[in-house]
């Protein structure tokens, strides 16, 4: 499986009910580097409930010009939230299923 | 010394690489049918062209990614991929145009038939791209193309009613004989014509090619603002030309030779000469510019290395990219299509595509992470977000008219 497998794939919760869709995944570089290249790690997906387009960056909280470009991108991607990576049960074909009791962090990013 | 002497040059190929064949065809049919009512368009897609290239231009310079590279890097694969096919279809579309535009320049000076040029134009075209190096081709093909400036002469020279010229110009309004969807369709075909993708492709390329730093913006911000605007008033040059000759015969202009005609009318044989080789220039130029930014964008979208800065060997894939584009333009045109025709739907098609360019540079000028304190300011983000306005009504309208105008006829 690669990275690019898991875009745009449908989200579901335990019970079966559609979440919405992965626009992005988060990775974080806290490890140390094998040779030259950083390894780094799978923090969480960001699940977008309405469109699996992209955020085009405008999830990070120091992004906010031109403001209307901004305004309607954060409209579009309302209610969008992280799940932690342990929190994914299962990925199956196009389709990431979340655990009982997954928690909703805030998808913004601080600089 | 040297500096000034870099600046001049800068901007005298900015204005001799403004024009490509798109803007002579579309600028003498608008010319011929609609006087200068359509003028302002000019002066909206010059402006255009401005903001975007320099946005692109300091992406390209700060963030050291070209493009294509920013494109894929934040749309994701996909989304990347669809805009890649359209904009390199319309790019091809583009360089097939100006490869025709090359060879019906010389018919036009030897009396050859087309057909015959078509090859060797396009062998000429991958020639100078293989051998020559990048600012040498770029210099030359964009103070030669001065000499279209003969235009502007002929507008003098011509002897025009001033007050009725001025009065096309001011008070824009469709011709009795136009209907007003005729009018916007030519409006947006003007202002894909200005304001061409590829134009962006190979500035923000060619920036990475020359290898600009952040110590270069001030002479490149200098070459768009002068330079540009001056290549404009070369555009509306054509038009008028246009519009004294053929405006009050009634006539459609549907050659090259009747886009020249103004100028031999008002200066003769030197002028016409002058005129000729101006076309040669600016086509083969825009030629270059075409089939690079055909390696260019698919190049940076997959990955390969790509650049003249390169030995051929050193960047295979692009170099391979390059000459397929080119002999499927020799194809095309080899069909006997018309060139001119060819063109008039490039420009429109040109406008169709722009806000798949438009949008992401937008975005990543205005990115700390890639542009640091180089970021937009209030003043450009709030003339790129009109601009943004315009560029997606002109795209979303240009089919639409098309088809309800039978493309312009």
């Amino acid at each position: 499986m690669i990275l690019g497998d898991l875009l745009d794939a449908h989200v579901r919760d335990d019970q079966g009910r559609r979440l919405g869709y992965v626009v992005d995944v988060r990775l974080v570089l806290d490890r140390p580097a094998s040779g030259l290249l950083a390894v780094p790690r799978v923090h969480g997906l960001l699940v977008s409930p309405r469109t699996s387009s992209s955020f085009l960056g405008y999830e990070r909280r120091d992004v906010r010009a031109p403001a209307l470009l901004a305004r309607w991108l954060r409209r579009r991607h309302r209610g969008t939230f992280l799940v932690l990576w342990p929190d994914v049960e299962r990925l199956g074909d196009d389709e990431v299923v979340l655990r009982t009791g997954y928690r909703r962090w805030s998808p913004v990013l601080d600089a | 010394m040297k500096r000034l002497f870099a600046v001049a040059l800068g901007i005298l190929t900015a204005i001799g690489g403004f024009l490509d064949i798109g803007d002579l065809v579309t600028n003498a049919v608008v010319g011929s049918r609609f006087g200068l009512s359509l003028a302002w368009v000019v002066v909206v897609g010059v402006v255009g062209i401005c903001l975007f290239a320099q946005m692109s231009g300091r992406v390209a310079a700060v963030s050291g990614r070209a493009t294509f590279e920013i494109i894929r890097e934040r749309l994701g694969p996909r989304a990347a991929g669809a805009n890649l096919a359209a904009s390199f279809a319309v790019n091809l579309l583009t360089l097939t145009a100006e490869v025709g535009g090359i060879a019906l320049a010389l018919q036009l000076a030897s009396s050859v038939e087309p057909r015959l040029w078509i090859p060797v134009a396009a062998f000429a075209v991958w020639l100078v791209i293989w051998r020559t190096k990048f600012s040498v081709m770029e210099n030359v093909t964009g103070l030669v193309g001065l000499t279209l400036v003969v235009f502007a002469v002929a507008v003098f020279l011509l002897g025009p009613d001033w007050g009725e010229l001025a009065q096309q110009a001011l008070r824009p309004a469709a011709p009795a004989s136009e209907g007003p969807a005729v009018y916007w369709y030519y409006a947006i075909a003007l202002f894909g014509a200005a304001m061409t993708p590829y134009e962006v492709f190979f500035f923000s390329s060619g920036a990475r090619e020359e290898r600009w730093t952040r110590r270069d913006l001030a002479q490149s911000r200098a070459n768009v603002l002068v330079g540009f605007p001056l290549g404009g008033i070369l555009s509306v040059a054509i038009a008028a030309c246009a519009a004294i000759v053929f405006l009050p015969r009634g006539v459609e202009v549907s050659s090259l030779s009747q886009i020249v005609l103004p100028v031999a009318l008002a200066g003769g044989k030197l002028a016409l000469a002058l005129v000729i080789v101006g076309i040669v220039a600016a086509t083969f130029g825009a030629a270059l510019e075409t089939a690079l930014s055909s390696g260019y964008t698919l190049a940076q979208y997959l990955g390969w290395p790509w650049g003249k800065f390169r030995r051929p060997a050193r960047a295979a894939r692009f170099h391979l990219t390059m000459i397929v584009a080119l002999l499927v333009a020799v194809a095309v045109l080899m069909t006997s299509v018309d060139p001119i025709a060819v063109t008039e739907f490039s420009v429109v098609f040109s406008a169709v595509a722009l806000p798949l360019t438009y949008l992401p540079i937008l975005v990543v000028a205005n990115d700390p992470e890639y542009m640091g304190d180089a970021v937009n300011g209030r003043v450009t983000n709030a003339l790129a977000l009109v601009y943004l306005v315009v560029i997606l009504a002109a795209s979303l309208a240009a089919i639409p008219l098309m088809i309800a105008t039978g493309a312009g006829s």
